[in-house]
């Protein structure tokens, strides 16, 4: 074998030593590695099943997806009771979220938040507003931003996004791990998403933050784990069984999962009339 | 598990069963690695009234039309090559990702698979919101809510295109061969006048499976127009999408060279917010001039009383 000059090793160390602690990586590092975190979560999949003369490639399977569960939120500084119900797509870009708070020694408060694009409003009832009589539709057109960015901060999100974004994604490893961090785009330009992975390329941490300072209310983090398949149609897509959302370092929902069911199920997520015609506000 | 294992076994191999007798009329070839709609190659030949003529055996694709791959196509994925593809509807990219050649699937991870890969689509018909969990219910217990099991027809639309098209000056006919298997594939056929006739009233038909149909030209598409359905029917091979007796149907064929696109509009202002139209699926004439439709698979239901899981197709 060669032996190294030792002037060229000693400069070889010295590189080596002043190699920033967070080492970011190239295309096919990048590739590896966004690929391992989607089959971590069972995002891409393939079947031949009928297609004796076809071998098609694998997609993305995640859009529609429901969730439910129960925990706690903040409200007003309290962690209040929560019960918990959300329905989401990424084709379109949609979720409902339906909580019901139960303060102590207080009555059951019950909400449905929804979103789609950029629309965002809140129903009385589901799907309050599409038939006439049937419950209220009251646009919240200010909601747009932290509605979508809650759907993007999902594991299936960051992933989504990442694979969006293209060269713009940046994969990182230092001591605590392996990063991915993404721009999202759209209503939400402006705003960057970054994962960290475990051991086995599974989603356990994703922060948002905003580049500017006009976007940092949207500044939050989400903590992932207890992962398995919590769906009743198993079909082998791995949901966290517990999800913890902080902003500013308090907890503002803190949530056990009881079934996460992602075998796209029907969820639609039509938009009232009254909510297309509403004005913009300069978060949509 | 092991009773799980083996329905989901032998629901595929019934699948595989059926791939073999529709592969024997297609020209071989190798694998298809797309399932973006065929580019029409060829002239569109004309019967002797002017209209371009619909007559032939459209299973030129080959597979299982049923199948997944060509599933997802009806579901409006289009697979274009191995690194693009896109939701048909919305236009969305969706990520592709190579095949892993060191993770074989066994059949229970292909058919969980199939089942996600058959709803990924953005195409939803929007129900009225009263519906919405009868629909999610539907589709989430389809082993035992799906009308099509036990042998039952798949009805129309459900039934998609036809395998076997023959056109004639004042009727079309169309074949439907029954493909085994546990859902929607029992033989059909209907005819439909081309005459000029119109539809009896509504109230006076009692609903069949595949309703009333009467067809006209626009310019150079074929519409058919039905009604006069029963409800015991889902409208698409997946989904769930019930419907009541009042369904209207009008499909759209449309001849260009050796391709034919099928679109259908379902109409049900008691169920549905809105009409609702399929993403156009586009079938191939077989290549092969002598091609003839195989025999009908019979359907005999055994497996339904061991299904032990809420995983379907």
């Amino acid at each position: 074998m060669r032996t190294l000059p030792s002037a060229a090793l000693t400069v070889a160390i010295a590189v080596a030593l002043s190699t920033p602690a967070v080492q970011a990586q190239g295309a096919a590092d990048r590739a590896k590695v966004l690929r391992a975190a989607a089959d971590a979560l069972g995002m891409g999949r393939w079947s031949d099943i009928g297609g004796a003369n076809t071998r098609l490639p694998g997609i993305d399977i995640v859009n529609t997806m429901e969730l439910q569960g129960s925990g706690t939120t903040d409200m007003g500084g309290r962690q209040v009771k929560t019960d918990f119900h959300i329905a989401l797509g990424y084709n379109p870009v949609a979720a409902r979220v339906e909580l019901t708070r139960t303060p102590d020694g207080g009555s059951a408060q019950h909400t449905i938040e929804t979103v789609r694009d950029t629309y965002a409003w809140n129903e009385s009832e589901i799907g309050a507003g599409l038939v006439a009589g049937k419950g209220v539709a009251t646009p919240a057109m200010a909601a747009v931003r932290e509605r979508l960015l809650h759907i993007w901060m999902l594991p299936y999100g960051v992933v989504k996004a990442a694979y969006f974004a293209g060269d713009k994604t940046v994969v990182s490893t230092a001591a605590g791990g392996t990063t991915i961090s993404a721009p999202l785009s759209g209503p939400l330009a402006g705003i960057t998403v970054k994962a960290t992975l475990d051991a086995n390329s599974l989603i356990t941490k994703v922060e948002a933050r905003a580049d500017s300072a006009a976007l940092a209310n949207l500044n939050s983090e989400a903590e992932y784990s207890n992962y398995a398949d919590h769906a009743e149609v198993l079909t082998d897509v791995k949901t966290p069984g517990r999800v913890v959302l902080k902003q500013a370092g308090r907890t503002v929902a803190d949530m056990t999962v009881k079934t996460w069911e992602t075998n796209n199920p029907y969820l639609v997520f039509p938009i009232p009339p009254n909510v297309k015609s509403a004005p913009a506000t300069t978060s949509r | 598990m092991a009773a799980r294992r083996r329905v989901i076994t032998t629901a595929a191999a019934l699948c595989f069963a059926t791939v073999a007798v529709f592969a024997q009329n297609p020209a071989p070839r190798g694998p298809r690695t797309v399932n973006a709609p065929p580019k029409p190659t060829g002239t569109t030949p004309r019967t002797a009234d002017g209209h371009p003529d619909l007559t032939g055996v459209w299973n030129g694709l080959g597979d299982n039309l049923n199948g997944v791959p060509n599933q997802i196509a009806n579901n409006g994925i289009s697979i274009e090559s191995e690194t693009v593809a896109r939701d048909l509807h919305s236009g969305q990219i969706v990520t592709v990702f190579p095949r892993l050649n060191n993770r074989p699937q066994n059949n229970e991870q292909a058919e969980r698979a199939a089942a996600l890969l058959r709803r990924s689509g953005s195409n939803r018909p929007i129900y009225k919101p009263e519906y919405w969990e009868m629909v999610k219910y539907n589709d989430h217990n389809a082993n035992e809510e799906d009308p099509s099991n036990n042998c039952m027809p798949a009805g129309i639309p459900r039934g998609g295109i036809p395998s076997y098209i023959a056109q004639f000056p004042n009727h079309v006919m169309f074949l439907y061969p029954g493909q085994g298997g546990l859902i929607a594939t029992q033989t059909m056929y209907r005819m439909i006048p081309t005459d000029g006739r119109k539809h009896t009233p509504l109230q006076e038909l009692d609903g069949t499976y595949t309703g009333e149909s009467i067809a006209h030209w626009d310019g150079d598409t074929l519409v058919v127009d039905s009604w006069g359905f029963n409800a015991n029917t889902w409208f698409d091979q997946i989904g769930g999408y019930m419907h009541g007796e009042d369904m209207h149907v009008v499909e759209r064929f449309k001849r260009d060279g050796n391709t034919l696109t099928w679109t259908v509009t379902v109409e049900d202002p008691d169920y549905l917010l809105e009409p609702w139209t399929s993403t156009p699926r586009v079938a191939l004439l077989n290549p092969n001039p002598n091609a003839m439709l195989p025999e009908s698979q019979p359907c005999s239901e055994r497996d339904l009383a061991h299904i032990v899981t809420k995983e379907h197709h």
